[in-house]
């Protein structure tokens, strides 16, 4: 059975890109444009990795990001925070929430293949 | 300039009359080689002495014994300070001025271009930092990028792409292409600066600029000839210089309205120039009566003033600069100055003497009011004015001189020599 990988990004050209590579590496993809219920929705998907835009519409990358690490089955669920935010106060505020990997935009799409597969154990 | 270099003065003014020293010598009943002790500042020179030689160059004894531009000094001992790799004679920088004026104009003034660029760099990159229109366009143009690199890598990479999707990614390419050049225009277009510059730039604002040409009083404005709104219409400045000429000229306006200068300058020698007591007889508040001193003509009975303003942070809002004080346009002045105390004790009027690294003396006046206290639960605006004047033997008895206490300041700690100074706060650049 194939993992899947759960993106929530509100740009959707680069949700078409980064869906379309995961895709073609055999993965199964949920993807989601808004940040509002989208920790209802991991619960019950139960994806192997999320990855999250910071910025997006009506809760942000990081809030969801809390959350998921305040639930106990998911403390330990790889995020990778994917964002065009990539001050070092961004990064840490990240690290400290518990974010697993940490990459900023733009990014090359062997890179991010190869942190999902890691991310993954793949 | 120091006395001490009062012979090198006389010995420009000579070379530029193409006098020989033994000329000048004969003319002014001395021998050529004392004259030459004197044109090499080995020998002192006073009196009678100086006053033959004077006469002889035609010039005005004071023209050789006044104290030299120690603005001009402070900013030259700036530049050298700001090229520390360069070892400059700081120590001959009065001697620098005297014998090539010019040059020295030249750096003091490319001195001033300098820092002003370098505080308009500043500014935009505190604006980048703070502007939100520019971290979201940041923010934009990133994610632009993004999209087209990771389409153009899948296009690319030797992989299949099913020809639907080849057809949508390129559309989607062409849609954030157009996108990003768009981003990119908004961006210029909003740091496009919004007055042209004729390439003058210093650390002048353009109000001190108008003022300066008219030595800070303008007879049109006093005489009510002109009012600030024509004469500033005739200046035909950039709209931001307009009005930030018209603010100064009106209040400038209103000065002279409210202390008419015959008036004015009657009761200030009656009061022996007493800020308090000429508020009190003229029934003006002492903010108006420390302006109207600021603004008063340029003449031999009439001691010069010079004037710093600053908001509640310290900013420089205006400053009247003299000779023989040089005053910072940006912050970082001598923190010990009367003006800042002044910000600390608003209403309470303060009288300092201070002195200066290089043996000037200033009495100063300052008092810090309220701008406005109409906003409850926000903070007042304060504002603080200082005014000073070297001339204050002029109006001050020796025995009240002497009473009053020093207070030793300097312009900046980069280049303030002072030992041991509670309030330095950086080094001393030029040992």
């Amino acid at each position: 059975m194939s993992k899947s990988v759960l993106i929530v990004e509100d740009e959707p050209f680069i949700l078409e890109a980064l869906s379309f590579l995961l895709k073609r590496e055999g993965l199964n993809v949920i993807a989601f444009t808004d940040g509002d219920g989208c920790v209802e929705h991991i619960q019950s998907i139960k994806p192997d990795l999320v990855i999250l835009d910071m910025m997006l519409p009506n809760r942000s990358g990081m809030q969801i990001l809390e959350d998921l690490r305040a639930i106990d089955n998911f403390s330990n669920l790889p995020v990778l925070m994917l964002t065009a935010k990539g001050q070092k106060k961004d990064r840490a505020a990240a690290e400290q929430a518990g974010v697993s990997l940490f990459m900023t935009k733009p990014f090359a799409n062997k890179e991010i293949i190869r942190n999902v597969h890691r991310l993954l154990g793949i | 300039m120091s006395r001490s270099l009062l012979g090198t003065r006389i010995r420009e003014n000579r070379r530029s009359k193409k006098i020989s020293q033994t000329e000048l010598a004969k003319q002014a009943g001395i021998s050529a080689s004392y004259l030459n002790l004197i044109e090499h500042n080995r020998r002192g020179i006073g009196g009678k002495t100086l006053l033959a030689l004077a006469r002889v160059l035609k010039v005005d004894p004071r023209a050789f014994t006044e104290g030299a531009d120690q603005a001009l000094v402070g900013r030259v001992n700036q530049a050298a300070a700001a090229t520390p790799t360069i070892a400059c004679e700081v120590d001959k920088t009065e001697e620098f001025i005297a014998r090539f004026h010019g040059f020295a104009r030249l750096i003091g003034r490319q001195y001033d271009r300098a820092k002003a660029q370098d505080e308009a760099l500043q500014a935009v990159s505190d604006q980048m930092n703070s502007d939100p229109f520019f971290s979201e366009a940041m923010h934009l143009m990133l994610t632009n990028i993004t999209t087209i690199k990771s389409t153009a890598e899948i296009l690319s990479d030797g992989e299949a792409v099913p020809d639907d999707l080849k057809e949508r990614f390129l559309s989607n390419l062409l849609n954030e292409t157009e996108r990003l050049a768009q981003t990119a225009t908004d961006v210029l277009q909003h740091f496009e600066p919004s007055t042209q510059s004729d390439g003058a730039a210093d650390d002048t604002a353009p109000t001190e600029t108008i003022l300066e040409k008219n030595d800070f009083f303008i007879e049109q404005i006093e005489g009510n000839f002109i009012s600030p709104y024509d004469y500033v219409a005739r200046l035909k400045l950039s709209k931001p210089d307009e009005n930030e000429a018209l603010d100064a000229l009106t209040s400038y306006s209103s000065i002279a309205r409210k202390l008419p200068i015959d008036t004015f300058l009657k009761a200030a020698k009656q009061q022996s120039y007493n800020p308090i007591a000429l508020s009190q007889i003229l029934d003006v508040s002492l903010n108006v009566v420390l302006r109207r001193l600021a603004y008063l003509p340029k003449h031999d009975d009439i001691p010069r003033f010079g004037m710093l303003e600053c908001d509640g942070s310290g900013a420089v809002i205006f400053r009247k600069q003299l000779p023989t004080l040089s005053l910072p346009r940006y912050g970082s002045a001598c923190p010990l100055w009367p003006i800042y105390r002044s910000l600390s004790q608003p209403l309470q009027p303060i009288k300092a003497f201070i002195n200066t690294p290089t043996g000037e003396r200033f009495l100063t006046y300052s008092i810090t009011r309220y701008v406005d206290q109409n906003s409850i639960g926000l903070p007042s605006r304060t504002n603080a004015i200082m005014v000073f004047t070297p001339d204050y033997e002029m109006f001050l008895s020796k025995p009240e001189i002497a009473l009053q206490t020093n207070l030793a300041v300097g312009l900046q700690c980069s280049v303030c020599p002072r030992d041991n100074c509670a309030a330095r706060r950086a080094k001393y650049l030029l040992q």
